[in-house]
């Protein structure tokens, strides 16, 4: 129990503002699907994006806790690599999952239905009359209906790609409005809950995620959409470094999932892995296998993978890669028991995100431009925004997203935009709390929605009933 | 079981038998003492306690009371209660949020009931009939509490016009209504904030010949009809409505002081400075990171030098209130008594301490922050002061080498000290410190400048003009500006070669005077010899004595004529004209005696007869150089 006593006669709004009204927000990502009440600190329930599909039922399965090796389970996405939801079957109850099975209590069972109030009797004859039993289950429909609506006393904030089509917004309305039945919503960019969630209106924000990275000029709480610039350079095209790392290195390394090693025994360095492979008695779906090495993958990048800060020379200079070769490295082991030293490799894995001529091979369909990377986006964002901008932004550039995290990241950003922009401040406002880099989007929503001063932004179920999902293509701008 | 029991079972020698006592004597005395301080431990901790012995085990034992009640905690726990609210600040008001607020007493009670009420309004209310919405609206007037936030939500206001007034006012070439309609609409929406204006600008000229709907779209993509507005236009074509909307609401001579400058204002936009302003703001983040230092330092330097000149202007200041000194108009009688002449050296004394202290405290309150630049001004006051001392200690000197006794305001202690080591000085070191040796001076100080204003007016009128016109024309001032030991050296030495000057030429006029009388006298007698030979020619006698009467008047007027201005070509003249007299060198001696002695070792090249006024003109104008530094 808290010693000093609080004083407990009004919720101190006038101090940060706040007005809680049970709001929930929900962040959708191409990795993972956050979802938690508004005003906390972290989301409560975070799924991977990622849900299993199984074909002979038909029966899609969310959770983290479902994607397990298992007859004729598919690992799908609801969402594009454009990180906009594609299967507008499944986004919903994938959603759903999250916003109501995950986050309010379980409900009772209606009394009625619960079977202790069932009549014997009735139940011998249910059979026999057509009519009741077509109208008991059209009452139970309806009162399904009723209770699927779970969401009818929560407003509700959903995050979305700044890209993202009407036709996705519109439909997410619908499915907020009428399947959910939630009182009030909200839809609003990634980008500027980032720039909340750093607590800035206006903000130069650099969002390194799963599928894409976009740098984005926000402005007094919205999106500049002249500024709005994208490209692959995220977690998954850092992934397919690391893979074409591990096809070029000297042995080759091979890249086992967790889920396929029964045992190892440990290995010298650089030795053949030892270990024995687990043997199914099905066949695991490719997407699976994927999924869980990306999870491997995942891990390379936390522990190995390091940007190349710039110093004492670019990387691609002469001699920078001898000099790394010089300077500790790390040990990275592999599921299956490989280990090897990581030393010039993990920095020419990420050293593409800034400079496309360094790098290891890609397929074609994956690799960048020169102006797919990070500074040629920065550099494009701010030439589309008025000069007078430009400044300010770069005094408040703010860094999130995942795959922001790896080492070294804000240094090597800061010396970039400094090489970019002498004469200019920069500053760059990077979390220092892993949950909320990786969460910021959710983190800005939950302070957003908590916000006194929010509550008159929220689009009504009256407001919507009159204009139709077309409503927040006007307001949400 | 104690530890001695313990030990008695492991047959250990009793610890305290160690110092040769019987143990029995001493064990229950032990027990004793041990047990009266835990007595308040009760059974198993106990035993664990004494197993310890006499080195008692370091276990804090555990008190197992409760933490005493709170006071402030005795009242009920406080009532919270999920309660309904608005917010009138919304497009639509009806929307109920419900948020926790402690529940107080009878309106609390209200406000539960209500509140029940209010969630089967709510839950009725879901395929909200027009009806129900107003009976919630209703309802909500009186008793649902209205979200504290709803007064932060402010709008600007937007100018509005109507279809009359567009035609009347606003009509532009560049712009359409439909156009200026799209731009009000977006300015409004994004509450003028240009940026996003901007941003969202789009607008799609509505298609002109039906073709609208099928493909129109795709011919409006194809042909763009006017290249995007700058932010600038828009901006110009808003302030432009905005302006002309407030003169039309208002006539311009009926509005405040405040709206008519907005109206100026917004009247006077200047969209072209807008964009060359741009530039300059994009060329400037445009710098390589070489141009960008190089400005920095620049800028850095003309800091430091304006810094500079304020300290500089600053000390020149001080030093001009030193050199000033008050014309006295007051009766000097008081303090012609030695008595007198103590009190004011006492009078001086304060003020000048006075005056110090305050120039030291006006440099540091200049710059209470910039402590480098405050420093570097004491230091440079410091500096200044040694000077101002050298130069006093100097004139100390002299006065202390003639009267020994009296002792000048500014220090006797310093004084004391170059009485006490006092070096033998070169004649270098001596200019260098302005040390110099007097015969004879009058005590008390003197001001160098009064030396000559002395030597100026023990002459008479007519001279001091007369000086005073040759002063001008050599461009120099008749009061010294700076008079520094050089300077009035030079300019005595300039004084007295004009006073020499002047001198000889009224000798030579003198003398030309008598010439031409004595040739008049020789004329005269002439004629008479040739009248006493034949008298022929009597008007050439007559004009013969008058010759010489016109020419001393034109002499005169050309004396007058070198007092009113010309100077140095007239000394010049007379030097030639002089010199064939003969008598010349005689009176030209005492001008290269005592005028041009020093300018003669500075300029070896000039013969002594060509130099005087010549050379003369030389070293004024250097003295007036240096005057003018
Ligand atoms: N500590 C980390 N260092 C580097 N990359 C990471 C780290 N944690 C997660 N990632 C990568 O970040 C990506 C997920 O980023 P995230 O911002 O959650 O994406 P999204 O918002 O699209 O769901 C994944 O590709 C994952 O591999
Ligand atoms: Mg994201």
């Amino acid at each position: 129990m808290a010693q000093q006593p609080l004083s407990s006669a009004v919720p101190p709004t006038d101090i940060y503002g706040g007005d809680e009204v049970s709001a929930l927000v929900l962040d959708p990502g191409y990795c993972s699907t956050r979802a938690g009440w508004a005003g906390e600190d972290v989301p409560k329930s975070i799924l991977p994006s990622f849900y299993g599909h199984i074909g002979s039922t038909n029966t899609n399965l969310f959770g983290d806790e479902y994607l397990i090796p298992r007859e004729g389970l598919e690992v799908r996405n609801y969402m594009n690599r454009d990180s906009v939801v594609e299967d507008w079957d499944v986004a919903p109850k994938f959603w759903e999952n999250m916003l109501v099975k995950r986050l309010q209590p379980e409900r009772p069972t209606a009394p009625g239905k619960n079977g202790l109030n069932d009549d014997p009797k009735k139940d011998g004859e249910g059979d026999v009359s057509m009519d009741g039993a077509t109208a008991e289950a059209a009452a139970e429909a309806q009162e399904e209906q009723e209770q699927e609506k779970a969401l009818q006393e929560n407003p509700l904030l959903v995050t979305e790609a700044p890209w993202n089509t009407s036709k996705a917004r519109e439909k997410t309305t619908e499915v907020i409005m009428e399947t959910w039945g939630c009182p009030a919503f909200w839809l609003s960019r990634t980008p500027t809950l980032s720039a909340f969630a750093a607590g800035k209106a206006t903000a130069l924000v650099i969002d390194i995620g799963g599928s894409n990275t976009n740098v984005t000029a926000v402005h007094d709480g919205m999106v500049l959409k002249r500024s709005i610039q994208r490209s692959p350079v995220g977690g998954l095209w850092l992934s397919s470094q690391i893979r074409s790392m591990f096809e070029h290195a000297e042995p080759k390394v091979a890249l086992t999932p967790t889920y396929l090693i029964e045992n190892k025994t440990p290995v010298d360095a650089l030795a053949p892995a030892q270990a024995r492979l687990r043997k199914f008695p099905f066949q695991i779906a490719d997407s699976f296998r994927r999924y869980e090495e990306e999870r491997v993958l995942t891990e390379f990048k936390e522990s190995v993978v390091e940007v190349w800060r710039g110093n004492p020379g670019p990387y691609r200079a002469q001699g920078t890669e001898d000099f790394i070769k010089t300077q500790p490295g790390r040990v990275f082991e592999m599921p299956d028991g490989y280990n090897q030293m990581w030393r010039e490799q993990r920095y020419r894995a990420s050293e593409g995100m800034f400079d496309e001529s360094v790098g290891y091979p890609l397929p074609e369909a994956e690799r960048i431009t020169k102006e797919q990377t990070i500074p040629s986006l920065i550099r494009a964002a701010l030439e589309a925004v008025d000069v007078d901008l430009r400044p300010n932004l770069l005094g408040n550039v703010v860094v999130t997203g995942a795959t922001s995290l790896i080492n070294g990241f804000n240094d090597r950003l800061n010396n970039e935009l400094i090489g970019m922009y002498p004469g200019v401040k920069i500053k760059i406002h990077a979390a220092g709390l892993t949950s909320e880099r990786r969460f910021g989007a959710w983190v800005g929503g939950s302070i957003l929605s908590s916000l006194g001063t929010f509550h008159q932004m929220w689009i009504s179920r009256k407001e919507y009933e009159e204009n139709g999902p077309g409503i927040v293509e006007k307001r949400c701008k | 079981m104690s530890s001695n029991d313990l030990r008695d079972v492991l047959n250990l020698p009793d610890s305290s038998s160690a110092s040769g006592t019987p143990g029995g004597s001493h064990r229950p005395s032990k027990k004793q003492r041990l047990s009266a301080p835990r007595s308040n431990l009760k059974g198993l901790a106990r035993e664990v306690q004494s197993l310890g012995g006499d080195n008692p085990i370091a276990i804090v034992p555990e008190v197992s009371s409760f933490k005493k009640r709170r006071l402030a905690n005795r009242k009920p726990a406080a009532r919270w209660d999920l309660a309904p609210f608005r917010n009138s600040a919304r497009d639509d008001p009806s929307l109920m949020l419900r948020h926790w607020r402690r529940r107080d007493g009878q309106h609390g009670l209200q406000q539960q009931e209500q509140q029940q009420h209010g969630t089967n309004a709510d839950a009725s209310a879901q395929p909200t009939t027009e009806q129900n919405g107003a009976q919630v609206k209703q309802e909500g007037d009186n008793e649902i509490e209205d979200s504290a936030f709803a007064k932060f939500n402010v709008r600007p206001s937007i100018p509005q016009y109507t279809d009359e007034q567009y035609k009347t006012h606003l009509k532009s070439d560049d712009w359409s209504k439909e156009e200026t309609d799209y731009l009000m609409e977006l300015v409004t929406d994004f509450d003028v904030r240009w940026p996003l204006i901007w941003d969202r600008y789009e607008w799609n000229p509505p298609a002109t010949n039906g073709v609208a709907d099928a493909d129109g779209d795709e011919s409006k993509a194809v042909v763009p009809k006017q290249e995007a507005r700058s932010m600038e236009d828009l901006k110009s074509r808003y302030y432009e409505i905005a302006a002309k909307m407030m003169a039309a609401q208002k006539p311009i001579h009926v509005m405040s002081q405040a709206e008519f400058e907005l109206h100026e204002m917004m009247l006077h936009f200047n969209a072209q400075q807008e964009k060359a302003r741009k530039d300059f703001a994009l060329n400037a983040l445009k710098r390589s990171r070489e141009e960008a230092r190089e400005e920095e330092s620049l800028l850095l330097e003309v800091k430091r030098i304006l810094a500079r000149s304020e300290r500089f202007n600053e000390e020149r200041r001080e030093l001009y209130n030193r050199l000033d000194f008050p014309q006295s108009e007051q009766d000097i009688s008081s303090i012609k008594t030695s008595q007198g002449l103590q009190n004011l050296l006492q009078q001086l004394m304060a003020a000048d301490k006075n005056k110090k202290r305050r120039s030291l405290m006006g440099a540091d309150n200049a710059h209470p922050a910039n402590a480098a630049a405050a420093a570097a001004a004491a230091q440079a006051q410091a500096q200044a002061q040694a000077q101002a001392q050298a130069q006093e200690s100097s004139r100390r000197e002299s006065t202390v080498a003639s009267t020994g006794a009296t002792s000048t305001p500014t220090g006797g202690k310093k004084k004391g000290n170059q009485q006490a080591e006092r070096p033998k000085l070169t004649e270098k070191e001596e200019q260098v410190y302005g040390v110099s040796h007097h015969d004879r001076l009058t005590s008390g100080p003197v001001f160098r400048s009064e030396k000559i204003n002395k030597m100026f007016t023990h002459k008479s009128n007519q001279q001091q003009q007369r000086i005073n016109n040759v002063l001008l024309e050599l461009d120099i001032p008749p009061k010294l500006v700076m008079p520094t030991v050089a300077t009035t050296q030079q300019f005595e030495q300039l004084f007295a070669a004009v006073n020499a000057l002047l001198d000889a030429r009224k000798v030579a006029d003198k003398l030309d005077t008598e010439l031409k009388l004595e040739q008049a006298k020789k004329a005269e007698r002439e004629a008479k010899e040739s009248s006493n030979h034949g008298e022929e020619d009597p008007a050439q006698d007559k004009s013969n004595p008058d010759m010489p009467v016109t020419k001393g008047d034109e002499s005169a007027s050309k004396e007058d004529n070198a007092e009113t201005g010309t100077t140095s070509e007239a000394q010049e003249t007379t030097e030639p004209a002089a010199d064939p007299n003969g008598e010349e060198p005689g009176t030209q001696d005492p001008v290269e005696g005592e005028g041009s002695k020093e300018a003669a070792a500075e300029e070896s090249s000039g013969g002594p007869h060509k130099r005087s006024a010549s050379v003369l003109s030389t070293t004024s104008d250097k003295s007036a150089k240096r005057q003018k530094k």
